[in-house]
């Protein structure tokens, strides 16, 4: 038995290998410089200890970024998880054309964000964009998507959610196909209308599929960047800023890479959490499983 | 495939034999113009010197800027950067990450380059960065809109707004500006500071000097506000990067903008004739007149593996054969000052540099990078919240004082 011990670690050696110098090495060494006044630029780095915290919480900018997160995080959740289920069951049915209509809702999943921020901002576009001329159309007044505070960060939310609905729907279409015909039919037999076969024996088949597409899309959530960079940096004046966008704004626009590191230090502590619970109930599963 | 690689194979190995020595250029210009006449001068250069290979990689102009910083710290950077002069160039030179160029002025820097251009090139008495071209900043406008309704080019503050108003009863946006970026918001804000607190002021505010929450600078936003009060600007500024807000002045939908020279570049050919500008009013008439004047050039990582190809390279660009080239194609200034204005509109320009009391570089380009940031970030949010000034004017001085401790 002892020989055999080597074996596995024989195979994980160079994963392990790319894995420490592509993520646990920078991971460590921003968190080294979050504690530093670091301007990126500099030989010396002068250490701060806990400065660059301190400061984040008394920043404005950087708890606007982290409510816009939340903005996200909800947007995706609650919004963007049970529309894909929606359109799921909906293109679930037969009916003709209905692989027409999955290929185009699945369409976006393949545009990378930066081309749906390009799409998006001649669509939000306040003059002459697409949105603006229709509702001139039916006769309102345009709404400044992009320049208005109090709108811009739910006009990118909107844009992401486009790409993030399909993904979502994805996730469902592939659950639905687990779920037993036989079990919905006997349902049926039994007298189950339609909302109680979806609630009592579908949507609980569907868990799986819901974890994952919720957990995804809250981590998806928290790495917004791509967007809010093409369509705003942020602007205007930090209103539709993220935690990311900030990040990168104070890192490489103003040297501060140490405070920029710390920003990234909240951002990782936040998402690890839900990565926690993500990941705990997949092991769970696995083993379970064995 | 095979082939190819081959081919590949010979053509290095030849380039080395013959001693072809490559060269490489990162450069921000990126609008179509400047990119194109850049290209062409670098075609210039391969001919009268063989030997060498210049690749130039384009990039976005607010990419580059964010890019700079990694090249320069980086082992294997480019050979020649292009930047801009003044504080922007001294933050990289103060942490030695650029290398001194005195050598390739043969004659000093002053035999050709104007001395006034000296201070804004040098970091502790060594020349670091290579002027290429300068641009004046004015107010834009169509001579065919101004004569249509019947508008003279005002002089003082009061005539400027009786102008705005005059464009606005005939529906048109009085000015046009794209804030998506900040930094045109900066040109109004140096303007009107200049204008009413004068360039010693000015000058101090950018070497943070002065408090942001001083009464000069109160001053200041009270004529910005009776702007944005007035409704004068265009709506939704903060959508737009600089070139989309020209759209609406080549449109004729708006009536100014205050802008650089450069705005011809992107000016369609039916509209670059008919644009002229006016030099921004006068507020104060006891002060004198002073004007924003940008320089753009080269400098070189001290990094550089190719120091003395980079060399090669700038002398060709400091010639007055390529500065003449360039200025004319663009219609702006050369540095080198063996170079006349190419052509009327640059010859005005000149005038009015000539006739004025002192020039600035632009607040993005004579302050500290994050104090710019923090600064523009307020502008802009001034320009939709007037009302915010006196929290905005607080947190600026905040920055300040971190910034300059």
């Amino acid at each position: 038995m002892r020989s055999k011990r080597w074996v596995p670690w024989a195979f994980l050696a160079l994963p392990l290998t790319m894995y420490s110098i592509w993520v646990i090495y920078p991971l460590i060494s921003t968190l080294l410089l979050s504690f530093t006044s670091w301007d990126g630029v500099s030989m010396s780095k002068d250490i701060i200890g806990l400065d660059n915290f301190r400061e984040l919480f008394r920043d404005p900018y950087f708890i606007v970024s982290l409510i816009n997160n939340i903005k996200w995080l909800i947007g995706f959740a609650v919004v963007c998880v049970p529309a894909g289920l929606g359109i799921a069951l909906l293109l679930d049915q037969n009916f003709r054309g209905n692989k027409l209509y999955k290929t185009l809702v699945y369409l976006p999943m393949t545009l990378s964000f930066v081309v749906i921020g390009q799409i998006w901002s001649w669509i939000l576009e306040p003059r002459s964009g697409v949105l603006n001329s229709f509702l001139a159309l039916l006769g309102f007044k345009g709404v400044s998507w992009l320049s208005d505070p109090s709108v811009v960060t739910y006009s990118l939310i909107m844009a992401a959610s486009w790409r993030q609905i399909s993904y979502a729907m994805v996730l469902f279409l592939a659950g639905l196909k687990g779920v037993p015909r036989e079990l919905v039919e006997a349902a049926t037999v039994d007298g189950a209308g339609p909302w109680k076969r979806f609630w009592n024996v579908v949507l609980p088949m569907l868990k799986p599929a819901t974890v994952v597409a919720v957990t995804v899309s809250v981590i998806d959530s928290l790495r917004a960047f791509d967007i809010v960079y093409v369509l705003t940096r942020g602007g205007p004046f930090y209103s539709s800023s993220v935690m990311a966008n900030y990040m990168y704004i104070k890192a490489f626009n103003n040297y501060r890479m140490g405070y920029g590191s710390s920003i990234a230090t909240i951002q990782f502590l936040i998402t690890l959490v839900f990565i926690v619970v993500y990941m705990r109930n997949v092991l769970k599963k696995e083993v379970g499983n064995e | 495939m095979k082939r190819v690689l081959l081919v590949i194979l010979f053509v290095s190995v030849a380039l080395v034999g013959l001693g072809i020595q490559q060269l490489v250029v990162n450069s921000y210009m990126s609008d179509p113009e400047p990119k194109r006449v850049f290209e062409e001068l670098v075609q210039q250069f391969e001919s009268m010197y063989p030997d060498f290979e210049v690749t130039v990689n384009t990039f976005a102009h607010e990419d580059f800027k964010v890019l700079l910083r990694t090249w320069l710290t980086s082992s294997n950077p480019p050979d020649v950067v292009t930047w801009f002069a003044g504080e922007r160039m001294r933050y990289f030179a103060s942490k030695d990450l650029l290398e001194p160029i005195d050598d390739i002025f043969e004659n000093g820097f002053e035999a050709d380059f104007p001395k006034a251009f000296v201070s804004a090139s040098s970091y502790e008495d060594r020349i670091y960065f290579l002027p290429q071209s300068w641009y004046w900043w004015g107010v834009y406008y169509r001579k065919s809109v101004f004569e249509e309704l019947g508008i003279t080019v005002p002089l003082t503050w009061k005539q400027f707004l009786d102008v705005c108003e005059t464009l606005k009863a005939n529906d048109m946006i009085p000015i046009t500006i794209g804030t998506k970026y900040l930094w045109t918001a900066a040109g109004v804000f140096d303007y009107l500071n200049m204008r009413v607190n004068g360039m010693d002021y000015a000058l101090k505010l950018t070497n943070g000097e002065i408090p942001y929450t001083d009464d000069g600078m109160k001053a200041v936003f009270e004529y910005w506000k009776q702007l944005v009060e007035n409704g004068y600007f265009i709506e939704d500024a903060t959508s737009y990067t600089w070139q989309e807000a020209a759209t609406y002045l080549f449109t004729g939908e708006a009536g100014m903008y205050l802008m650089g020279q450069f705005i011809k570049d992107v000016a369609p050919p039916d509209v670059k004739d008919d644009l002229d500008f006016f030099r921004f009013p006068i507020i104060d008439g006891n002060l004198g007149l002073y004007e924003d004047t940008p320089i753009d050039g080269f400098m070189m990582p001290a990094n550089a593996k190719n120091k003395e190809a980079g060399k090669t390279f700038l002398k060709f660009i400091a010639s007055k054969e390529a500065q003449e080239y360039f200025a004319t194609e663009l219609g702006r200034l050369a540095a080198n000052k063996h170079v006349p204005a190419p052509d009327d509109h640059a010859k005005k320009g000149l005038e009015m540099i000539l006739s004025s009391d002192g020039v600035m570089q632009f607040y993005d380009r004579d302050t500290d990078p994050e104090m710019a940031n923090a600064g523009m970030n307020g502008f802009v949010e001034f320009m939709t919240f007037p009302s915010r000034l006196d929290t905005i004017l607080k947190n600026l001085e905040a920055e300040r004082n971190r910034i300059y401790k």
